[in-house]
């Protein structure tokens, strides 16, 4: 499956957590083709989990998405993360509801536990946090929180 | 002359007022404080592990109904005792806020829990309030992490000596 990956896409990088566990790196405006290549040619049609890693040291957004495969056989504890990098400080990703349209509610909490920008986005209002809400977002590492 | 007349009249019904008040000012106060004291009927604020122990303590085993506090009841409205059982996050502080602000006077509230009172294992999170009292008036702080039934009883003791001693009618 990884070979599939790179000789499709010769760019991205592939990484192994352990077995069964696949990790996709990719540019932030090839991450639609991949995710695509993901969903229709191997399968994987079930996004599990949208998250957010703060690398603060090399001043870089990762976001992660998980999917799994309902539909096909043997593959159902099989994971693939599909990971993108994006700069600190203009970090703007096109979203992939089009490619999994259950991705809308945790590109949303991503966003506002992050602050990072889903182009596309419907809807980027204010769910898990309180809609008054105007300090920086909370995931982030520099984010100092009032009782510390 | 009547402006004279008037005076005098207006001083003789502050003078029976004041006597009125000291006759039966303080046995009125003392049996509505009374009335009040064993019917307290409190809004569940249920937010965490807490309302465990509140529903231990309204069970048969501690029956908290001996001592005066009712059951859950339906409408907040009716009801003077707010129990704060729990974190409370950002979030829901303005409608805790609205909660507290719909319930008639006198009211009172108990904060219970370390998350109630100080945010506990939550201080340092963003998202939790540290303390109730930073929004509402809090009359009884019930200590623990949970705190067991015997401690939910002291703390309704505790308030119910407060209302017996109350100065006012008001309630407050």
């Amino acid at each position: 499956m990884a070979a599939a990956i790179t000789r499709e896409f010769p760019k991205v990088k592939v990484d192994y957590a352990r077995e069964r566990r696949l990790k996709v790196t990719a540019a932030p405006e090839a991450v639609k083709d991949v995710a695509l290549f993901v969903r229709d040619r191997l399968g994987f049609d079930h996004i599990s989990a949208v998250s957010g890693v703060d690398w603060i040291a090399s001043n870089e957004f990762e976001i992660i998405y998980f999917v799994g495969s309902v539909s096909k056989p043997g593959y159902e504890d099989f994971v693939i993360a599909v990971a993108e990098r994006v700069a600190r400080d203009d970090p703007v990703v096109p979203t992939l509801i089009g490619v999994w349209p259950g991705a809308e509610y945790h590109e949303r909490e991503t966003h506002e536990m992050f602050g990072i920008n889903f182009k596309g986005h419907p809807n980027n209002s204010h769910l898990i946090l309180p809609e008054d809400w105007n300090d920086m977002p909370p995931l982030r590492k520099d984010y100092v929180s009032p009782g510390r | 002359m009547t402006v004279q007349k008037d005076g005098a009249v207006q001083v003789l019904v502050g003078k029976v007022g004041d006597v009125l008040q000291y006759a039966i000012g303080d046995p009125l106060r003392y049996l509505a404080n009374w009335g009040r004291l064993y019917s307290l009927w409190p809004v569940h604020l249920e937010t965490a592990c807490c309302s465990v122990e509140v529903g231990a303590a309204a069970g048969s085993r501690f029956d908290i109904e001996r001592f005066g506090a009712l059951e859950a009841f339906g409408s907040l409205r009716q009801c003077d005792l707010l129990i704060v059982m729990g974190t409370v996050t950002r979030k829901l502080a303005p409608r805790l806020k609205l909660i507290y602000d719909q319930m008639a006077e006198p009211k009172w509230v108990m904060a219970m829990g370390a998350c109630a009172i100080t945010g506990g294992l939550y201080f340092d999170s963003y998202n939790v309030l540290r303390g109730v009292d930073d929004i509402i008036p809090v009359d009884v702080y019930i200590p623990g992490c949970p705190p067991r039934a015997e401690a939910v009883i002291q703390g309704l003791v505790l308030l119910q000596e407060k209302i017996r001693r109350l100065p006012s009618l008001s309630g407050r």
